[in-house]
């Protein structure tokens, strides 16, 4: 009895100590709290020169030279104007007067001149790759003087590895920079960061140089923000429900129907920033046969996917590119859509007759296939309904499913894999590079596509364009090739969808950008 | 009993060599690559190959391990690749808000496991055991993953009485210590109630009833401590369990901790982190056993009779 007086008395004292040294956290007056998409968890740093990672909070601290519409035009930020020369070879930036950072240093091109060169040897050096050097020519004006053409520069400026930080704060803060404290210029001043957890803003009461595509021009009307990191998509949705936060950046389709369910939620989407579509491996049998490849890529039915798995939210996916971008108007006919009887059709031809048990035969080999796809329920569902769709024109196909991580170093093993469900998020065309590039068979060529002709289109794209018309151009020809080829079959293109507490905030009638950032947060107001 | 710790200690110096090459093969060998998290859209093969030697990824596994472990011995745990800062720094951050959460689990499962189990024992093959063994064993079936997400529905969701994740308040860890600690009763009360009725049936608690001391004076002073002697066992093994078990509960209540961050880091193979802490959570593991080990030495005197 002694013992357990003593054990109890001593949890007792442990639980107590426990409670009064620290377990409260400290009452944040919290004027909003987000959350951050899932796949922003783990940001490790607010470093955008040296960062591969950055969350949303990023593009609250920092302002770039410019900033993208959803219709992918370019507007001013830190610039009011820009032009390129004829041959592509400078460019000449207006900046912005009155602009501060956070630490009351001055923006001015001065800034440029040291933020330009931060970038060699990283891993974003890619950004200003093309850039020689950088002239003033006065206070307000700079000139990049390029080592070539490059014609993606406007685009690369809009990134939000592209936020401007204070010359003087990275410096002082040397490796610490990004964790400990980030200084930029934009509408919220970093309060404090804790990887993984949260990160809580405070509104930069100077703010006076919103872009156009905010109707505030002055401080955000939030003052205290809280963006919080949750992996678990319930987890989030529920802290939504009872109130423990005001607003979801990113909700997974899955979730909607709940989300319409509730009277205190309203729901909102933006165009979408990527594409789900079907790699088809070229270098195995049977798709080693183009006609086999077509009819793969026209059995794939988008509308049904859209509707029934969907609900109808985003749109079918033609082709390889973003609606929303100039490079995916592509011939008419060179779409991918879907078409059963073409698919039969087309095996018939490549001489796979239709078996007793509705697969397909030749030589007496049946056309039974590899079809992969990753962890998440979206992934596994949709591959689940190619899969039926593909039965219906007599290809057999056995799903495996692999986890993020795992499955590109199973796709550079490069024969293993025949057909695979895959999405990605870019909202640039030069993505037709990453994915079909012949150097970068396996992963992220899971097509194992390496043409020549293909090559060339892709050489003059990426580096013969000399302005932003003649890269469209060159795009597009690449992309109809591509099409040409059927090395992959378009499915779906998602949009992003967001959640909020209509009684806690409200947001702007209009939201512009291409992502839910700083332009749209300055604009909402606390209820 | 110097003479039997130091016995103990050199027996972990195998384990932990054991334990290091199981844990460096286990994250090599699965398939991924933390250069994939790195790398962005448009850098060229040449920028990949580069980074990989950055981090000495192009060197021969073997080479790997021996200059990982070398380095490990002295409480260099290396420096993050997706993170970017040192391992040891990353587990520091972490480690108090694990261990706040497992301590306080162990206590929770401790004090209502001890309770659970005498209960039983002293009311055995009574409807107070069955009932109580069965809810027990119903609560420490559950897998901590759905049991959290249905406390979160009870408690928070529908009864507002706690937030439903993070850990900006005290209030928030009630639900993970909950979620943890009833996987902790079930083991505690079963060990408990075995021992008691084990104890029950020895020759000094018949003296004690043919004495006429009072059958609850018994219970509680003679044989409850008698029997708590597996008991402290049972805990000491179980403190390395304590920092592991929280993974799936930290991810679910979005709290920050050892479990988030091995979770993390192993969505984005960054190596040294992944192998950081699980080397952390052996080392807990180990640690615990020897604990345990000297506890149960300490207290029985025929344990350090039969080690020598």
């Amino acid at each position: 009895m002694y013992l357990l007086s003593k054990s109890l008395l001593l949890s007792g004292t442990i639980l107590v100590s426990a409670f009064s040294l620290g377990l409260a956290a400290p009452a944040w007056a919290q004027d909003a709290t987000f959350v951050m998409p899932s796949g922003d968890v783990g940001a490790p740093s607010y470093d955008p020169i040296k960062g591969t990672k950055l969350n949303a909070a990023t593009s609250l601290i920092y302002d770039r030279m410019v900033i993208q519409d959803s219709d992918q035009s370019f507007h001013g930020q830190l610039a009011t104007s820009w032009k390129s020369s004829e041959d592509g070879m400078s460019w000449t930036f207006t900046l912005r007067p009155g602009v501060t950072f956070h630490d009351g240093e001055s923006f001015n091109a001065s800034t440029i001149v040291w933020w330009v060169p931060q970038f060699k040897d990283t891993e974003n050096a890619f950004m200003t790759d093309a850039i020689e050097k950088v002239d003033v020519i006065d206070d307000l004006t700079v000139k990049f003087v390029m080592k070539n053409p490059d014609p993606n520069l406007l685009s690369n400026m809009a990134s939000v590895f592209m936020g401007i930080p204070s010359p003087k704060a990275y410096s002082e803060m040397g490796a610490n920079y990004g964790v400990t404290g980030a200084v930029g210029s934009g509408p919220f001043k970093l309060a404090s960061f804790t990887i993984g957890q949260e990160t809580i803003l405070a509104s930069n009461e100077d703010y006076a140089w919103a872009s156009v595509l905010s109707d505030n021009q002055g401080p955000p009307h939030i003052k205290n923000l809280t963006l919080r990191e949750i992996s678990e998509d319930s987890t989030a949705f529920l802290e939504l429900r009872t109130g423990g936060v005001d607003m979801l950046l990113s909700v997974p389709t899955d979730f909607l129907p709940q989300l319409k369910a509730e009277s205190s939620v309203d729901v909102g989407s933006l165009p979408g920033t990527g594409i789900f579509y079907m790699p088809i491996n070229t270098t195995v049998t049977p798709f080693d046969d183009i006609k086999v490849r077509e009819a793969v890529a026209f059995a794939v039915n988008q509308k049904e996917i859209l509707d029934n798995l969907f609900g109808g939210i985003g749109e079918e996916a033609h082709n390889f590119l973003i609606s929303s971008l100039l490079a995916a108007k592509v011939t008419p006919a060179l779409n991918i859509s879907y078409d059963p009887e073409r698919s039969n059709m087309l095996l018939e031809s490549a001489g796979w007759k239709m078996g007793s048990d509705g697969v397909r035969v030749k030589d007496g080999k049946p056309l039974q296939v590899a079809l992969w796809t990753q962890n998440g329920t979206e992934f596994k569902r949709v591959t689940e309904v190619i899969q039926a769709q593909l039965k219906a024109i007599g290809v057999g196909a056995e799903i495996t499913v692999f986890d993020s991580a795992t499955i590109n170093d199973q796709y550079r093993k490069g024969t293993e894999h025949q057909l695979a469900v895959r999405s990605y998020s870019w909202a640039n065309a030069d993505i037709i590079d990453w994915f079909f590039a012949g150097s970068r068979l396996g992963y992220p060529n899971v097509s194992m596509w390496n043409d020549p002709t293909a090559e060339k289109l892709n050489k003059i794209a990426m580096t013969e364009s000399r302005t932003w018309e003649e890269r469209v151009k060159n795009f597009k020809a690449y992309h109809e090739y591509v099409l040409s080829q059927f090395v992959f079959a378009p499915i779906y293109q998602p949009v992003q969808i967001y959640a909020y507490s209509k009684d806690k905030i409200t947001l702007p009638t209009r939201i512009r950008g291409t992502r839910l950032q700083s332009q749209t947060v300055v604009d909402i107001t606390v209820n | 009993m110097i003479g039997f710790f130091l016995k103990r200690v050199l027996l972990l110096i195998p384990v932990f060599l054991a334990v290091s090459v199981i844990i460096f093969m286990i994250v090599h060998l699965v398939p991924g690559d933390p250069i994939d998290n790195l790398i962005q859209i448009n850098s060229s093969p040449e920028q990949k190959a580069l980074l990989a030697a950055k981090y000495g990824l192009d060197k021969p596994l073997y080479h790997q391990y021996l200059i990982w472990l070398s380095k490990a011995v002295t409480g260099d745990l290396g420096d993050a690749i997706i993170l970017r800062r040192p391992v040891a720094d990353l587990i520091a951050l972490n480690l108090p808000h694990s261990l706040r959460l497992g301590v306080l689990a162990l206590l929770f499962s401790t004090l209502v496991g001890i309770s659970a189990g005498a209960l039983s024992a002293i009311y055995k093959n009574s409807w107070i055991d069955r009932s109580t063994m069965t809810l027990i064993l119903l609560g420490s079936t559950v897998p901590g993953f759905w049991l959290g997400l249905l406390l979160i529905m009870i408690f928070a969701v529908y009864l507002g009485w706690f937030p439903v994740s993070g850990a900006r308040s005290w209030d928030a860890l009630i639900l993970p210590v909950l979620t943890i600690g009833l996987g902790g009763v079930a083991l505690v009360a079963r060990v408990t109630r075995v021992a008691m009725m084990e104890t029950a049936r020895q020759d000094f608690v018949m003296m004690l009833h043919a004495k006429g001391v009072s059958p609850w004076r018994i219970q509680l002073r003679h044989v409850l401590r008698h029997a708590l002697l597996p008991v402290v066992t049972i805990l000491s093994l179980r403190i390395g369990w304590i920092l592991g078990g929280a993974v799936t509960v930290e991810f679910v209540f979005a709290r920050p901790g050892l479990g988030s961050l091995l979770i993390t880091s192993l969505n984005q193979r960054d190596y040294p982190v992944v192998q950081g802490s699980l080397l952390m959570l052996a080392v807990a593991v180990m640690l615990g056993t020897l604990l345990g080990d000297v506890v149960q030495a300490a207290m029985d005197p025929r344990v350090r009779e039969r080690t020598k």
